[in-house]
């Protein structure tokens, strides 16, 4: 507990200073101006932000990255309430209820409780990586390359149990990234593997360029193809602050949201996106009246929008505690850590327990930051938001061409990544869910070392898996979510609740 | 696409699933083909070519899976693509790609801006090229003056 209490100082001491403290601010600045626009999730604003925070000494530096996060988090569930536009999987269950307290009245409200339920669960979340964060990295130590390789396995099942739509093509997705993934100079005999003779592929496909082409060019040709029907709530944003019976309705979805959203989280292969949905589930259940669902419950918002927060929060665990990314945005963190040469994982914690401590206390800070900032701003982001498309979008692509080019000064990137936008529109069309493939891609190299590892230690047998207890452990929980992922039963009931 | 009623058979290549397999079929084959030469190893000491290798062929076996289902259970059919939109969005990146470092930023910028507006409907000469020459001078003073990234916004003068 005192070990807790020093660590949590030294965190503080770290994010309180005042360069750190103006670059948290200037993150969720700039994340949630991104962040707000229709179609641009988290990934596509952190790929296009990561330019900016290059200069930076490295704990500034992910200090940023870190409230650029928060902020497209928080910009993509303003762009939910105010526009009945998800701008991404977390905020489709907020656009539910709170676009229609938006019609009522109440956008104000609703954007409020939204923030401050987001602010309860992290500052929650900030706690539970700090108390966690010891005791799951010595966890680490016990790993061998197996029982990594069966965890990797396990958060690819995930993901696949979590993909809307057909199990079959949520797996070809996964084996696509991890196609891709082979792609580049081999780590281990130095050859050259599915380069095509390009020069630019020996360091293997470029994560940013990849997911920029599909998660923001397919995206915008796929938008443009939809006449608008952009909704922007009209006349009054009503007042900002919850009146106390909001409150005394909302304190307990808050609370539970918190609780779903931070447990999920941890888990590898995006957990954090079942948080929302799972805590609208459990409110609609518990509720007395639950017609009012859908139909502006404050419940609706309080609660997915708390799960949303701390299940971003706690996805930080799997990726500074066993350095696994368990998402896309993860991925990202790792290649922005890398760049200033940091290598994620256990060993973070003690070689660098500024940085460790530093991000964390600085995740409390960014919360805080983003209550301060966006209520008062509010009214920007409604004119911002009712900018027409056909100017937005244009802004949004050069945005992604410089911050692409800008990564590696390399215009073989930026082709890249408008052979990415090709790839992700096929995608689209043929009704593939892109998120899977850029996690097996994410897991691809580390995975591969893993298992060469592990298959030179057993000498050939992949009995080592099932051998080593922890791995199987592992491995049959994957196995018993997959099963249950294509039991017919189960089936309906999943598409229930990604269609609701 | 106006007759819906015609028969299972003859339309099953215009399938969403029939052509999401080909599609990974196809990907499939292109790595093997690209990775044939590369030496497979044993499972005690792997090769460069095992891993591409056995996920081509998953992949292509996940492509035969897709088209047996799709020929199996019908399913949605194929949308129609939008190649105004691929055309006139992937062309401006490509073209900012090409020119940013012969012609810096001014030029790259507008160019690559007004191209990609072209995959609008509401496509509007004047208000396209207006909002795009101000909204590159925005990024000149944001991303070289103000961050200070070495993108060649000038390469003339």
């Amino acid at each position: 507990m005192t070990d807790l209490l020093a660590n949590l100082a030294l965190g503080f001491g770290t994010a309180l200073s005042l360069q750190n403290l103006w670059l948290c601010f200037v993150g969720c600045m700039v994340g949630t101006l991104i962040g707000v626009l229709p179609g641009v999730g988290p990934i596509a604003t952190i790929a296009m932000l990561l330019p900016i925070t290059f200069g930076l000494p490295p704990t500034g530096a992910l200090i940023m990255l870190a409230g650029i996060y928060y902020g497209a988090q928080y910009g993509g569930s303003t762009t939910a309430i105010l526009v009945n536009i998800p701008g991404e999987a977390t905020s489709v269950v907020t656009v539910l209820d709170g676009h229609q307290m938006a019609k009522q009245g109440r956008a104000g409200v609703a954007l409020g409780v939204a923030a401050i339920g987001s602010f309860i669960a992290g500052c929650v979340a900030t706690l539970f990586i700090a108390a966690i964060g010891r005791p799951l990295s010595s966890i680490a130590q016990l790993f061998g390359p197996a029982e990594y390789f069966s965890l990797m396995v396990m958060g690819l099942i995930f993901a696949v149990v979590l993909a809307r739509g057909s199990v079959l093509k949520a797996i070809c997705m996964i084996l696509l990234g991890l196609l891709l993934a082979t792609v580049g100079t081999d780590l281990v005999t130095g050859q050259e593997r599915l380069t095509l003779g390009l020069q630019d592929l020996s360091d293997g496909v470029d994560f940013a360029s990849m997911a920029m082409g599909i998660f923001g060019f397919a995206e915008i040709i796929k938008n443009l193809e939809n006449p608008e029907t952009r909704d922007v709530v009209h006349g009054v944003i009503g007042r900002l602050l919850p009146s106390k019976k909001d409150m005394q309705d909302s304190a307990w979805p808050i609370a539970r949201g918190t609780v779903i959203g931070a447990i999920l989280g941890i888990l590898p292969g995006n957990g954090a996106v079942l948080g929302p949905f799972a805590s609208y589930t459990v409110e609609k259940k518990l509720a007395k009246d639950s017609s009012r669902f859908g139909r502006g419950a404050i419940e609706g918002v309080a609660g997915p929008e708390s799960a949303n927060n701390a299940g971003a929060q706690t996805a930080f665990i799997p990726l500074l505690t066993l350095g696994i990314p368990p998402n896309a945005v993860m991925a990202l963190m790792v290649g922005a850590m890398t760049i200033h040469g940091i290598v994620p994982g256990p060993q973070v914690m003690t070689k660098n327990p500024e940085l460790f401590w530093g991000m964390v206390a600085s995740m409390w800070v960014g919360n805080l930051m983003l209550l301060i900032i966006n209520l008062p701003l509010v009214g920007m982001w409604v004119k911002l938001l009712k900018v027409p498309y056909r100017m937005m979008f244009p802004a949004i692509s050069i945005f992604c061409c410089i911050g692409i080019y800008s990564i590696n000064n390399s215009t073989s990137d930026v082709l890249f990544t408008a052979f990415f936008a090709v790839v992700g529109y096929a995608l689209l069309k043929f009704g593939f869910e892109p998120a899977p493939m850029l996690l097996g891609f994410v897991l691809g190299k580390l995975m591969e070392e893993k298992l060469r590892q592990a298959m030179i230690l057993s000498r050939g047998s992949f009995m080592t898996f099932v051998e080593r207890p922890l791995s199987a452990a592992l491995l049959v929980v994957s196995a018993i979510m997959l099963v249950i992922a294509i039991l017919p039963a189960m089936r309906q009931k999943r598409d229930q609740v990604f269609t609701e | 696409m106006t007759d819906q009623q015609g028969d299972g058979e003859s339309r099953a290549l215009f399938r969403q699933d029939f052509g999401a397999g080909l599609f990974l079929i196809a990907v499939g084959l292109f790595a093997l083909w690209e990775g044939w030469k590369l030496p497979l190893g044993t499972l005690r000491s792997m090769g460069a070519g095992m891993l591409p290798f056995s996920l081509a062929v998953m992949l292509c076996l996940g492509g035969v899976g897709l088209i047996i289902t799709s020929v199996l259970n019908k399913g949605e059919e194929l949308e129609a693509w939008s190649i105004r939109g691929l055309l006139f969005i992937v062309g401006g990146v490509v073209v900012f790609a090409y020119t940013i470092q012969t012609l810096g930023l001014i030029f790259a910028g507008p160019l690559s801006m007004v191209i990609g507006s072209m995959a609008s409907d509401e496509f509007d000469w004047k208000e396209a090229v207006i909002f795009s020459v101000i909204l590159t001078a925005a990024c000149a003073l944001l991303f070289k003056t103000a961050l200070g990234l070495p993108i060649p916004v000038n390469v003339f003068w």
